[in-house]
């Protein structure tokens, strides 16, 4: 265990846990954007900055990302500094001014005292706001089916060569994860199309309905070593199922 | 793991008390077809409490990139980390007996989770045919119920 402060609060966390996780132990809020627990962090959106000393550093302050800087023994975080608010201004001004229709960006922006950007707004606005979730989700599903492409001011998330991403399951699974809900789909209990890919959709063999793509089926059956039937019924033909091996059972009348 | 979660499916009238009772218990506006327990209904006042057997091999557990599901030492239960889930329902195909649900509008993946070691249905069963008891009591076979 390592022994640290945050923001005057002394909290023990597991050895090679990053400061944004000591920062959560000890209560103290710290804005993100693109971290999520069960992915590796990535310091995309640089709203977690910190400042961290230690008593040996006579007053000198070094500006870190907390989601990527692993703690250390004796480390003082400051998550309040005039600089840290500051420069995370800049980083929320630099966002508005991408997305200024984004509501997330806009309460984020407002929460921190900016009500309009003081850059030239983005006259094609956008609600991606390039943290990378959808990416990083499906490379850790391991689909790799879309990254960022591009650099610079017109760096964006997009399947290869912009086309309907052969790689892609269908599994909706970036646009659940998107914190602005930027990514177009549309699934029914018939068909279902995301990233411009229409889907053959598996059917329940009960039911009928469309419940899961053939992709998906296939890529499930290729990672967990199960037959790829074995994803052919939907949850409700399942239950169903497993409610017959009940039938039988003796009820006095 | 000090209790079991029993079903007596010989008790059961399909009365769908359970059904609501969880639906209330998790979601803000008791939608009945939100529950994470559902009753067959396979005769009239004949039911089949179908719920989360908490497995001790999990599929849902196995399958998840994640580790989203976590079983709970103290209740027994598999657990979801939400803040782990990343919604991509691989837990809801995995599942042999369909107990993973998808929910359409809080997009997140409901399961039982005994409601943290005191099960909110067990109370609403007018018949028992819900318990939450000792393990040995479980044992016992259910007594049917006169109709």
């Amino acid at each position: 265990m390592v022994t640290l402060t945050v923001d005057g609060k002394t909290v023990r966390v597991r050895e090679g846990a990053t400061v944004l996780e000591a920062a959560r132990a000890a209560g103290v809020h710290v804005p993100t954007l693109c971290h999520m627990e069960a992915l590796e962090p990535w310091g995309g959106c640089r709203l977690c900055l910190a400042d961290v000393t230690r008593k040996s550093w006579d007053g000198w302050c070094k500006l870190i990302v907390s989601c990527m800087y692993p703690v250390e023994e004796g480390l003082i975080v400051l998550t309040a500094t005039e600089r840290v608010v500051a420069t995370r201004k800049v980083v929320l001004d630099l966002l508005l001014a991408r997305c200024p229709e984004t509501p997330l960006i806009q309460k984020l922006a407002h929460e921190h005292g900016i009500e309009r950007t003081s850059y030239q707004p983005n006259p094609e606005p956008t609600d991606c706001i390039l943290c990378g979730l959808c990416t990083r989700v499906c490379d850790h599903i391991g689909v790799f089916a879309i990254s960022t492409v591009n650099r610079g001011a017109g760096k964006e998330v997009a399947p290869p060569f912009h086309e309907a991403p052969p790689d892609c399951i269908g599994c909706l699974a970036c646009a659940e994860v998107c914190p602005t809900d930027c990514i177009p789909y549309e699934t029914s209990d018939a068909s279902r199309t995301i990233w411009k890919k229409a889907f053959e959709m598996v059917r329940c063999p009960h039911c009928g309905r469309a419940h899961i793509t053939r992709e998906q089926s296939a890529f499930y059956a290729g990672r967990n070593g199960v037959p790829a039937s074995y994803f052919e019924t939907c949850d409700a033909c399942k239950r169903r199922v497993m409610a017959k091996t009940f039938e039988g059972l003796a009820v006095a009348r | 793991m000090e209790r079991i979660y029993k079903v007596s499916v010989e008790r059961c009238i399909a009365c769908g008390k359970c059904e609501l009772a969880c639906a209330f218990a998790h979601g803000s506006e008791g939608n009945p077809s939100k529950t994470r327990i559902n009753i067959h209904r396979r005769g009239p006042e004949l039911g089949t409490p179908v719920v989360c057997f908490q497995c001790h091999d999990a599929a849902c557990v196995a399958i998840c990139p994640t580790a989203a599901l976590v079983r709970n030492q103290v209740t027994g239960a598999v657990d979801m980390a939400r803040e782990r889930c990343i919604s991509c329902r691989m837990c809801v195909a995995a599942c042999p007996f369909g107990n993973m649900l998808w929910d359409e509008s809080y997009h997140c993946v409901q399961k039982c989770d005994l409601c943290g070691g005191d099960p909110k249905c067990v109370p609403f069963c007018p018949t028992g045919a819900l318990a939450y008891v000792p393990g040995d009591v479980a044992a016992v076979r259910p007594e049917p119920l006169v109709r």
